[in-house]
């Protein structure tokens, strides 16, 4: 989700104008109109009518948190759905989901699916969506019977949420970028860290009140807008998690911030929005949609995909990963990220052969939808590849064992004790990218990381030089064996492809040398009192060796030939994340004081040898 | 000196091919011809020489010359884009008649090569030659051959051909009426180019000596090439390299002064011969230095040639002029900015048109009146104005003290307590990198830098001032005052003074703040600007002559100078002070061990927790030069 997602009306946008700014306007009649849920809340809905009456229509909904813009039924927008999609011609419905902008009700945050409803005032997003499609199909003339959901980013829960106890009607959904699990990897927070930067600049605007619950309009600010160029000093000048509630900001008075602070634990909150669980005996044909450089739902697109494939194995589940950030896919193109080029418009590809076949094939019967199972963008070789299942199964686990002097090796380490160690600063939290920044850099996930390993609180470990190319393909895990002085302590590792030295530069930018480039793949954080449960926080013993393992998101990757294969160990990715006082306490209760440098050791010697496991594939 | 020279002059010639600089370049070549000579030095050894004279004949003119290491290409009938693009074609357009001479030993002239040519102050057979014999022969020569001169001859050059026109004064010929010294390489271990504090700037002296100090047997019109890097990333080369005798093995055995470099580790009588300073004694040209504020390589020539030969010649017309400038901006079109750093005006049009030329104009050609220059025209960066002083040091500063405290403060009141220190591990595997982006070249713009990448290491300690709520001018020398102990035996100390800009700041018309990688210009709010950083080699800090190692943990004080700065920090900024050990790849490592380091192996460089202490027994400090 994030603030990003206004940049999708504008990729929408531009696919318009290419066509012509007018073509809504010309084929679609747009209805404004209020739908009554069951407990009697009223949701705005705009629906656009195509104007063609010669053939009947599948209906395409989209529900929205973000506004269903532009109000009014005369003021059309310049663009409302992929453009394949909008010559094709559906019903097109945007709803605004309830609790947000024009629609009446409380909105909650990801929305807890309620199994067994027993009366009308159990509402949730899934009832929502049943009895705004009982309206539909009843009101709504020349339509097929047929509904289609889709969005992206936290429109791509509320398509996901249609799925346990769908309305028979619903024949496709497309969660893009799904918002799924806001604890263990989207968006508020990683494996229990707490995402700052995004957290904080998104709720800034999100969290407005409704002021006595009307429907029109925010009440802005909520406190005075913040205006930094450097996010790095904004937030460490605030200095605690409690001060961003304090007066100067939210102050108690933001809902979803509030609720932040107060579910700092895999708890009942959280659990109760993790819909994964719900995605159960699900029988309606599915396209999970996601980018290998999404910052915000790359957790949420795979792991939606693997949850109706583990839970709904018979389902017509297909996914499609594509070297893309968060709704990057909605773009007229895509041939090219920082540094990453990848010869041809991936998005066309995608959005003609791949998304608008879908809803075609499954809401209209034309046409063929053959993708595979997996359609994924190898990155590294920058190329697409098609696979029957996700993992795919010719993978072997393959152990890299950290070593001393920098090393990484196939073999497990023989000494009987060897570790490297740092002081991991919260006064100096290691950057999550190079240079001075307000927003999140968005290139951060493929950027060069030798602006970190030039740091003292960063260690380093690098294979030999690869003698032929190795892909890996699915989840990485890390499993390191860590004492610290404190008693707790967060773990970013950082899988990083390092480019040779004969690597030509793309172009002469700063920062952008390409030969001996240290490129991101992947990297994730463990908040280390969560390592054994996210329910359950547990102190660390100072000075006693704990194993702290956990799972990176999965890779579809190759490290080509004369490249080599490195892991970056470091305690902070600031302001990214927020700093860990490294002393076991509620974070968001932590005083300055509670802030404390440590020392961290990895240990790689023959009793706890440090690993990452990578799928390689045979 | 430093090969940047070669791109600057080459830069300035070639990238602005404007239909006025064409119209310029056809001007020249229509009025003017070429001869290329040789003249003999008194011992017979020939110097080729480029001529450059005006068609116009309706009267007598000057001679302005230019003395280099660097070639006084192209040879043969095509003319030099100096003269073309340049400023230099002011000069062409006022009739000088431009000479080019290749220094002895160097290109298509004959002799010996000698960096930095030690003066030779008695002279007592014609075999006593120098660079001021040399020039002295060369205007002897052409005020006698020359047709059409008028007697009067000045001297300029810039960097390396700065270092000429400095012996150029110190020739006593007659003729010489003026000379200026632009950016002068004048004492090659205190402050320019190969070290500063007796540290080593490795990267600009491998990377400029692999290529200039390749050998010449004998005069050619082909240069040498440069060493093949294999890695593009200078931090990663310095750091593969680990040592400087691994260096030294990089560089092989044929570049006798990379051999002498390591000979002399220590400030002895071989580099102390080298000091150009001692030639500046019964000066009689007027006498104009020039030099950038931000100059990464020459900044330290300037400031102290002219403070050289103010005390060494009172009275003499000697003038400086200091602008905000790198090497050698100020002879090239844009002095509007530097890096990310905004100037509010062309200061080197200005500085061209209004001292430069009429300098030379008034003591070549007769032409103008006095331009009556101030002694030192300097421009305050912060400020963005010239300052018109009549001398340097301004009279009304007052050297004050400010004070490192706990907490990262800084403040003009002593510290009290009892005992408290700062602290960071100085760990030469990471050394602190000198600027922020990964890159080959060292960058001239790392003089004004936005210093954030720095503040967020741990071992880099920042300690700032609390919001001004005056403007605090600095102007003149400034003085490290540090209270250290440390756990080896050697350290360097980094020394940088900061304005921090405010949280709000940002430059009138500038595009969309950077918000996402790609767009908008440089964030500039909360901006911490380098005003002048500079480097001690610890063990150096009783006696350039005489190294002393540090007692592990013993408090001892580290005093050392910096540059000269001209600075206004602007109310509402904040004044900041950081302190590290290392600024890699520019100067070399210190093992922190006390060694000789041009012998010391990979196993000699160890961590090492340095403190700088802020108590009332202890208290670091920083002079600075308030000027009221």
């Amino acid at each position: 989700m994030k603030r990003y997602l206004f940049c999708l009306f504008i990729f929408y946008t531009t696919v318009s104008f290419a066509q012509n700014e007018n073509y809504v306007k010309e084929n679609y009649t747009k209805i404004d109109t209020t739908i009554t849920m069951r407990d009697g809340i009223k949701l705005y809905t705009i629906i656009y009518v195509p104007k063609d009456s010669s053939q009947r229509y599948p209906i395409l909904m989209q529900r929205t948190p973000y506004s269903v813009w532009p109000y009014g039924s005369s003021n059309y927008p310049p663009g409302i759905m992929p453009g394949k999609m909008m010559e094709e011609k559906y019903i097109y419905v945007k709803q605004d989901v309830r609790g947000r902008h024009m629609s009446e009700g409380i909105n909650e945050e990801v929305t807890p699916y309620i199994p067994d409803k027993k009366s009308n005032k159990d509402v949730d997003e899934s009832s929502d969506t049943y009895d705004t499609i009982e309206w539909l199909l009843k009101f709504l003339k020349n339509h097929n019977g047929r509904v289609g959901l889709w969005g992206i980013s936290y429109p791509g829960f509320y398509a996901t949420a249609s799925l346990p106890g769908a309305h028979p009607a619903i024949k496709a959904v497309s969660p893009q970028a799904p918002v799924t699990d806001e604890f263990a990897g989207d968006d508020a927070n990683h494996n229990g860290a707490f995402f700052l930067l995004d957290n904080f600049s998104f709720m800034e605007g999100y969290d407005r009140p409704r002021p006595g619950g009307t429907v029109i309009g925010y009440k802005w600010p909520l406190f005075s807008p913040t205006n930094y160029s450097d996010a790095y000093k904004f937030f460490l000048d605030m200095k605690t998690i409690k001060e961003s509630n304090g007066s100067k900001y939210f102050n108690g008075k933001g809902k979803y911030w509030q609720e932040y602070l107060a579910h700092d634990t895999y708890d009942d909150y959280w659990r109760s929005r993790n819909i994964r669980q719900h995605l159960k005996n699900i029988t309606i044909p599915t396209l999970v949609v996601g980018g290998w450089f999404d910052a915000e739902d790359l957790f949420g697109a795979l792991n939606t995909y693997g949850a109706i494939e583990k839970q709904s194995p018979s389902n017509k589940n297909f996914l499609v990963m594509g070297p893309w950030t968060h709704g990057a896919w909605g773009a007229a193109e895509w041939k090219e990220f920082g540094t990453h080029q990848f010869g041809a418009n991936v998005n066309q590809y995608f959005q003609d052969s791949i998304e608008a076949a879908f809803f075609k094939y499954y809401l209209k019967d034309k046409g063929n939808f053959s993708a595979s199972e997996a359609t994924m963008f190898e990155t590294g070789t920058n190329q697409w590849r098609h696979f029957d299942q996700w993992p795919p199964v010719n993978t072997k686990a393959t152990n890299f064992y950290l070593g001393s002097n920098n090393k990484l090796l196939h073999d497990k380490p023989i000494a009987a004790k060897s570790f490297s160690e740092y002081i991991s600063d919260p006064a100096k939290p290691v950057p999550y990218t190079n240079g001075v920044y307000s927003d999140r850099n968005n290139e951060y996930m493929i950027e060069d990381q030798r602006f970190a390993a030039t740091r003292p609180d960063v260690l380093v470990f690098q294979s030999d030089t690869l003698t032929e190319d190795m892909t890996i393909a699915g989840s990485i895990v890390a499993d390191l064996f860590v004492s610290i002085t404190g008693t707790d302590a967060d773990f970013i590792v950082k899988l990083i492809d390092v480019l040779p030295e004969y690597e030509k530069d793309i172009n002469n930018q700063p920062g952008k040398t390409m030969a001996g480039m240290q490129r991101l793949v992947r990297a994730e954080v463990m908040r280390g009192k969560f390592r054994n449960d996210l329910s359950k926080p547990i102190p660390f013993v100072p000075g006693k060796i704990a194993e702290v393992k956990f799972r990176l998101n999965d890779a579809l990757h190759t490290f080509k030939k004369g490249h080599r294969v490195m892991i970056q160990v470091q305690s902070s990715w600031f302001p990214l994340i927020d700093r860990n006082p490294q002393k076991f306490v509620r974070i968001p209760e932590a005083k300055e004081t509670d802030y404390q440098k440590a020392i961290i050791r990895i240990y790689h010697d023959a009793s706890n040898s440090s690993n990452i496991i990578l799928p390689v594939m045979k | 000196m430093l090969r940047k020279l070669f791109l600057l002059s080459f830069l300035f010639s070639f990238l602005f091919t404007t239909a006025q600089n064409d119209q310029d370049s056809l001007w020249v070549r229509e009025n003017y011809t070429k001869k290329e000579i040789y003249i003999s030095m008194r011992d017979g050894v020939k110097l080729f020489t480029a001529v450059y004279t005006p068609k116009d004949m309706s009267e007598k003119h000057p001679i302005l010359m230019n003395r280099t290491p660097y070639s006084c290409a192209p040879y043969g009938a095509d003319f030099s884009g100096r003269l073309l693009l340049s400023h230099w074609k002011y000069y062409c357009r006022e009739n000088y008649i431009i000479v080019i001479q290749d220094v002895r030993g160097r290109w298509m002239s004959e002799g010996e090569f000698v960096d930095v040519r030690p003066f030779i102050k008695d002279k007592k057979t014609n075999n006593d030659i120098d660079e001021a014999s040399d020039t002295y022969d060369a205007i002897d020569w052409l005020i006698k051959n020359l047709p059409n001169n008028n007697g009067n001859v000045g001297v300029f050059g810039i960097s390396y051909p700065g270092f000429y026109s400095t012996m150029a004064a110190a020739s006593g010929h007659p003729a010489l009426k003026a000379v200026s010294p632009q950016a002068p390489v004048t004492e090659w271990f205190l402050g320019d180019d190969f070290h500063h504090n007796g540290a080593f700037f490795q990267m600009d002296g491998f990377s400029f000596y692999s290529g200039f100090g390749k050998p010449r047997p004998k005069p050619t019109t082909i240069g040498p090439s440069g060493f093949d890097f294999k890695v593009r990333d200078n931090y990663e080369f310095y750091l593969q390299a680990g040592t400087l005798k691994n260096l030294a093995k990089m560089m092989g055995d044929s570049i006798k002064f990379w051999k002498e470099l390591y000979a002399h580790p220590n400030y002895d009588e071989w580099w102390k011969a080298r000091n150009a300073r001692n030639a500046m004694y019964n000066i009689k040209p007027a006498m104009l230095t020039v030099g950038g504020l931000f100059d990464a390589e020459d900044c330290y020539g300037a400031w102290n040639l002219y403070k050289a030969i103010e005390k060494q010649n009172p009275g003499i017309h000697n003038k400086l002029v200091m602008g905000p400038w790198s090497h050698g901006q100020w002879s090239g079109r844009d002095g509007t900015k530097m890096g990310n750093i905004q100037f509010g005006s062309n200061t080197a049009l200005w500085y061209q048109n209004n001292i430069e030329i009429p300098f030379f104009n008034y003591y070549l050609k007769g032409k103008g009146t006095d331009p009556n220059l101030s002694e030192a025209t300097i421009f305050f960066s912060g400020e963005n104005q010239w300052h018109n002083l009549n001398q340097w040091p301004p009279a009304n500063i007052s050297n004050q003290p400010i004070y490192f405290q706990p907490n990262g403060n800084l403040s003009w009141n002593k510290p009290t307590a009892s005992k408290s220190a700062s602290e960071y591990i100085s760990d030469p595997a990471h050394p602190v990198p000198y600027t922020e982006d990964v890159h080959f070249d060292r960058t001239a713009a790392y003089m004004d830098d936005d210093q954030r990448f720095a503040s967020r290491r741990t071992d880099v300690l920042t300690f700032q001032t609390d919001v001004l709520n005056e403007d605090l001018t600095l102007a003149g020398p400034v003085v490290a005052d540090l209270a250290v102990s440390i756990t080896g035996t050697d350290a360097d100390f980094v020394v940088k003074i900061i304005d921090v800009f405010p949280d709000d700041f940002s430059y009138p018309n500038s595009a969309a703040q950077q918000g996402r990688a790609g767009g908008g210009s440089y964030p500039m709010g909360g901006y911490q600007m380098l005003v002048r950083g500079e480097i001690m080699r610890g063990k150096f800090r009783n006696s350039f002559e005489t190294p002393v190692p540090f007692t592990p943990n013993k408090i001892e004080k580290v005093k050392f100078d910096l540059p000269d700065v001209a600075h206004t920090f602007k109310k509402g900024h904040r004044l900041m002070i950081q302190i590290q050990s290392s600024w890699f790849p520019l100067a070399d490592r210190n093992p922190q061990k006390f060694v000789n380091i041009y012998e010391a192996d990979i196993t000699d460089f160890q961590k090492a927790t340095i403190r700088i202490h802020h108590d009332a027994a202890n208290s670091s400090n920083i002079v600075l030069p308030v000027m009221k």
